[in-house]
């Protein structure tokens, strides 16, 4: 086709070429640009996550130009939020210009909160007169389109109820941007028809993942695959009747989860949903762990052909270099500065002396200044950023002044205009804006943030109205923005916080999505053998639903499930180390829990009179005492522990609280988890202090008859030396 | 007219951009096509106004794809036959006007075919004032001409495997073995079946499997040369030096040559390759069309090797774990720069040249002034 094109002579050439075009098959994309989330608060509050942008172009450009490859002609953008941002932008982009290749309308669907709505809408309107693509704005894909479109047609002619191909990319286990909506997709061997689907909750949510079958769906298939391999970046090819299908079903929020799930499972509709498995890459940005996997995707040119130094926009003019550094025309390099590996930098902007940056992306026109570290970051446009600052893993957003020697720690994201004094250190994982975002009373109260130091926290706390000082300085602008994510259904507001954080807590993530496919492949084995429904659990499985957990309550809850189901030591380590590292706290909030657990578990055998007090300590402390050893790691910290046992002991309120204590303490101790000499510390400190003296009665008497003991025996073993010698 | 050819102009600028169009041979052709319609659509002052938006074109065209250099080089031929066109026409003005008034200019105007028709006003009219009426009679006299050159461009390029094949197929011998690096190339395959049935010539041919991005052209390289009954074997890009001593002659598919001889192949592997035949002392032919002459100069080779995508050397993303920065990196050219002293000899359709000779070929094609298209 692409020949043809220019042969056609003469001035109506281009009129005609396109009347042929819309003869042969017009194709039809609808361009979701909302997310109906809030992963990208606090910049989402100012600018639509589609405008958002990824490598110096905006997000949505990523889209329109895989909807260009792809040849579609009418490209329909249902915007909801920053609806006005959206059609102004397109309206001045290159899209709306004459040799555009499709024709793009905005269409405003300022009411509809998901994706659900959004399909009525279009419905409502009757825009879709055949098959179309339907894709989110924020898709960065190089998929070879064609091939998925022929497979569609293809499955069409075969099948008259086909009316969705879902375009799927294979990744691998570790693929970074999988983690967001894992599911299990069920396929027909032999012809890749879905056959079932199933959303999985996300990894260290204590929620089980199970999927249970309906054995009538797999009544006349021979063979079939479980996949939870594949990334689903929502690539659609619709039939007209999708969105009638969504009309019908009012409730109907979620593409995936109650779409594709309702078709799949309705015993009335009897439509099918094809498969299209791609090699190629394709990827969402559906939160700052995924941007910024993403980001450094396309740098590394995974995207190829779509890569930067094709300069998307018309004003670009980016050039490539040596390990995939990327520059445009007007940047002002001082002599000493080190750009080092996969950087992206825009036009007019400045680095000073001795800056580094690795890989890194630079907006345009940021003035940066000297002997400064910008490392795994995105500055986005016109950013100043003063002398000595190091930025580490961090979002500045555009126009943001941020003064010198300034410190930004992993995961930080600076909102739009904020301004940084000197000197500040902005913690791990700090969220700011310029202005106070609003948010709900309700979300407000669990949205309290965890692991910040002291100082931040109420910082936090105090920032409903007021400016955070303590992070921005005295002529800083900014509030810190709590995460609220906990309006995302099903997630728990923790679990939210992990996954939505930019910083490096994703090893701890990953350890246990690697449980979840090794549990998955035991799924598969057990689905070949027989085609009933297979259950499966989890280590974490648990009817636990409070959504609205702290670290405490969630590691205790933990503690207590893996005595309730007598889990090995190892697991449960790891599930609290999985949850410490999430929400980052030290390990005086895990030993603190533990002790928690332990003791509350105590209290149970006691009072349903299941064990004697003694028996009852023993066995829980004798097999759970254990955890303590890696939770505790010098002296300090035993003593600490040691204290612990005693607070919450009383806090307990046992009925003999001063034998709970010596019995756990002395049980820890025949375990040789608390060794003498930290008792002996521990005593002398706590010996002064009045408060419990009731409960350390017992304890007093233990440790003193430790002591001569130990003295005897040393004392012993002096002789036996001095015999031994003589 | 004008909003239309900028219409027709953007879009393929957005093609271009897309890689929607590629090769160079789809890339030279189509580009003749919209210069056709350009000039068809133009409107021009003067000669000099009409190269000036030309040059722009160009510097727009050679944005959208730095590494495609076929575009420039196309407008730089139509640029020297406007340029020659211009001269000519200087030429043989003056020409008359010195000799109009002797009337013995007969034998001269005899051969110039143009100028027979302008002769005829400028004798008419008074012979000191140059008015406006001749340069009109000469825009829409230089649009024809000009198309008219576009069209024989054309025709050049559509019929230059031949002119290469008439060439080439006598260099390959009987019961020769020859190796080439670049399976992409449509020339170098149809060269050798035309040598295998004109000539009836039995002869090997090696094929490189040039992993990561040609594995699959070079495979059906090899089966389309063994359907056509030349004895072909499939080699990994490694095995080139090991079987470089029985190869009889390597023959390489060039994308872009530069004015000293050297050559951007559009396979990565091509440069190992010729410096392998280097070492076995065997000859190397490369084979262009002529619009794949450039009148650069390779200064900054980096510059002109594309860098592809990583997907093609790890398959399936599987290189990196979440959050660690220091991560597996892959960097992938997809073509390579070979130069002039890896290089025999030069196959084009004009005859075959020595690499140092090819400059001479270039300016005899170009003008000096068209080197930098931008102003």
């Amino acid at each position: 086709m692409a020949g043809k094109k220019g042969k056609v002579t003469g001035k109506g050439g281009n009129g005609g070429n396109k009347a042929e075009l819309v003869q042969d098959e017009r194709l039809q994309a609808i361009v979701l640009t909302d997310s109906f989330e809030t992963r990208f608060m606090p910049l989402t509050a100012v600018k639509p996550r589609c405008l958002l942008p990824l490598a110096n172009v905006p997000l949505i450009e990523y889209t329109l130009e895989f909807l260009a490859k792809a040849g579609a002609s009418e490209v329909y953008l249902m915007c909801a939020s920053h609806a006005d941002q959206i059609s102004e932008y397109i309206e001045n982009s290159r899209w709306n210009m004459p040799w555009s290749p499709f024709r793009v309308s905005t269409i405003m669907s300022l009411e509809s909160r998901s994706v659900g709505d959004a399909m009525r809408d279009v419905d409502n309107r009757g825009i879709i007169t055949g098959d179309f693509i339907l894709v989110s704005g924020d898709l960065v894909t190089n998929m070879e389109f064609d091939k998925a479109l022929e497979f569609h047609r293809k499955k069409k002619a075969e099948d008259k109820d086909h009316i969705v191909t879902m375009c799927l990319s294979k990744a691998s286990q570790f693929f970074r941007s999988r983690c967001h909506e894992p599911a299990v997709f069920l396929l027909d061997q032999s012809n890749d028809k879905c056959l079932y689907y199933q959303d999985i909750p996300l990894e260290n949510s204590n929620q089980k993942t199970s999927i249970s079958v309906d054995p009538e769906l797999l009544e006349d298939v021979d063979e079939f695959t479980v996949r939870n391999d594949l990334v689903d970046c929502h690539v659609d090819i619709c039939s007209p009747h999708v969105p009638a299908i969504f009309q019908e079903n009012f409730d109907y929020q979620f593409l995936r989860r109650d779409f594709v799930k309702g078709v799949l499972t309705s015993d009335l509709l009897k439509k099918s949903i094809y498969a299209f498995i791609t090699e190629d890459y394709a990827a969402r940005v559906e939160s700052w762990q995924t941007y910024d996997a993403i980001s450094q995707d396309f740098i590394a040119r995974w995207c190829y052909p779509l890569v930067l130094n094709s300069n998307l926009l018309e004003d670009q003019t980016y050039s490539y270099e040596s390990e995939h550094i990327y520059k445009e025309k007007g940047v002002v390099l001082a002599q000493s500065c080190k750009i080092g590996k996969r950087t992206v930098i825009g036009s007019g902007s400045k680095i000073g002396e001795g800056t580094i940056i690795e890989n890194s992306v630079i907006g345009r026109n940021c003035q940066i200044g000297e002997n400064i570290i910008i490392k795994n970051s995105f500055i986005w446009d016109n950013a100043i950023i003063g002398s000595q600052t190091a930025i580490e893993h961090s979002i500045v957003a555009s126009n943001v002044k941020i003064g010198s020697k300034v410190v930004l720690h992993d995961g930080c994201v600076i909102g739009f205009n904020v301004v940084l004094d000197d000197n500040m250190v902005v913690p791990v994982g700090t969220r700011l804006s310029e202005a106070c975002v609003e948010r709900q009373p309700s979300q407000f109260l669990d949205s309290e943030p965890y692991g910040f130091d002291d100082t931040v926290d109420r910082a936090a706390k105090s920032t409903n109205a007021l400016p955070a000082r303590e992070l921005v300085g005295e002529k800083g602008v900014g509030y810190v923005y709590e995460s609220d994510d906990s309006d995302y259904e099903d997630v728990s507001s923790v679990l939210d916080k992990v996954t939505n954080a930019l910083a490096y807590r994703f090893d701890d993530l990953y350890l246990s999505d690697n449980s979840i496919s090794s549990i998955s492949a035991k799924l598969k084995k057990k689905r070949r053998s027989s085609t009933t429904s297979a259950y499966t659990d989890r280590e974490e499985d648990d009817d636990d639903e409070d959504e609205e957990e702290d670290f405490d309550a969630e590691a205790i809850a933990t503690v207590e499930r893996a005595m309730e189901n007598n889990h090995d030591l190892d697991t449960a380590l790891l599930e609290l180390n999985t949850l410490r590292m999430s929400i980052n706290v030290t390990y005086h909030e895990v030993r603190s829990a533990t002790v928690v657990a332990l003791l509350r578990r105590t209290y149970h055998f006691i009072t349903t009179q299941t064990l004697g007090p003694k028996e009852a300590v023993q066995k829980v402390f004798g097999q759970w005492g254990l955890l303590f050893k890696r939770q505790a790691f010098d002296q300090e910290e035993f003593i600490d522990l040691a204290n612990l046992i005693l607070e919450k002991a009383v806090v307990q309120a046992f009925e003999k609280p001063e034998f709970i204590i010596f019995t756990a303490l002395s049980c820890l101790y025949d375990h040789d988890i608390l060794d003498e000499d930290v008792i002996y510390t521990w005593w002398d400190q706590t010996s002064q202090d009045s408060s419990h003296a009731e409960a350390k009665t017992l304890t007093g008497k233990w440790v003193e008859w430790l002591r001569t003991a130990d003295e005897e025996s040393t004392s012993e073993e002096e002789e036996s030396d001095v015999t031994d010698s003589e | 007219m004008s909003t239309d050819i900028n219409v027709v102009i953007a879009s393929f600028i957005d093609r271009l951009k897309r890689r929607q169009i590629s090769g160079s041979y789809q890339v030279s052709l189509e580009t003749l096509q919209l210069l056709k319609r350009f000039v068809s659509a133009a409107r021009w002052s003067s000669i000099d106004d009409l190269i000036a938006q030309l040059r722009e074109l160009g510097t727009r065209l050679g944005k959208a794809q730095p590494t495609e250099f076929t575009c420039g080089n196309i407008i730089r031929r139509v640029l020297a036959l406007i340029r020659d066109e211009v001269e000519e026409e200087l030429a043989s003005h003056n020409q008359l006007q010195k000799n109009a008034e002797p009337m013995i200019s007969s034998m001269f105007s005899l051969l110039q075919k143009p100028s027979t028709t302008a002769s005829t006003p400028t004798a008419q009219h008074s012979t000191s004032t140059s008015s406006s009426a001749p340069a009109d009679q000469h825009k829409t006299d230089l649009r024809q001409v000009i198309i008219q050159g576009i069209k024989d461009l054309i025709d050049e390029i559509a019929n230059i495997d031949e002119g290469i094949q008439q060439i080439a197929v006598d260099i390959i011998h009987d019961r020769e073995i020859l190796l080439t690096p670049t399976p992409d190339s449509t020339t170098v395959l149809k060269l050798l079946i035309k040598a295998r049935e004109r000539n009836n010539r039995n002869f090997s041919v090696l094929v490189t499997e040039g992993f990561p991005n040609n594995t699959v052209t070079a495979h059906n390289f090899a089966k389309t040369l063994s359907e056509h009954g030349v004895e072909t074997t499939v080699i990994p890009d490694t095995a080139v030096f090991a079987l470089m001593s029985r190869v009889g002659k390597v023959i390489i598919g060039a994308k872009t040559v530069f004015t000293n001889g050297g050559t951007i192949s559009s396979t990565a592997g091509v440069s190992s390759v010729c410096e392998c035949a280097r070492e076995f002392k065997t000859p190397v032919f490369a084979v262009a069309g002529l619009y794949k002459l450039s009148p650069l100069y390779p200064f900054d080779i980096e510059k002109f090797v594309e860098v592809g995508g990583s997907q093609r050397v790890l398959p399936t993303m599987e290189n990196d774990r979440v959050g660690n920065h220091n991560r597996l990196d892959t960097v992938n050219p997809i073509a390579d720069y070979v130069p002039p002293e890896n290089i025999d000899i030069y196959i084009t359709n004009i005859g075959g040249f020595a690499p140092s000779f090819i400059y001479r070929v270039v300016w005899d094609n170009y003008k000096q002034q068209d080197v930098k298209l931008e102003n």
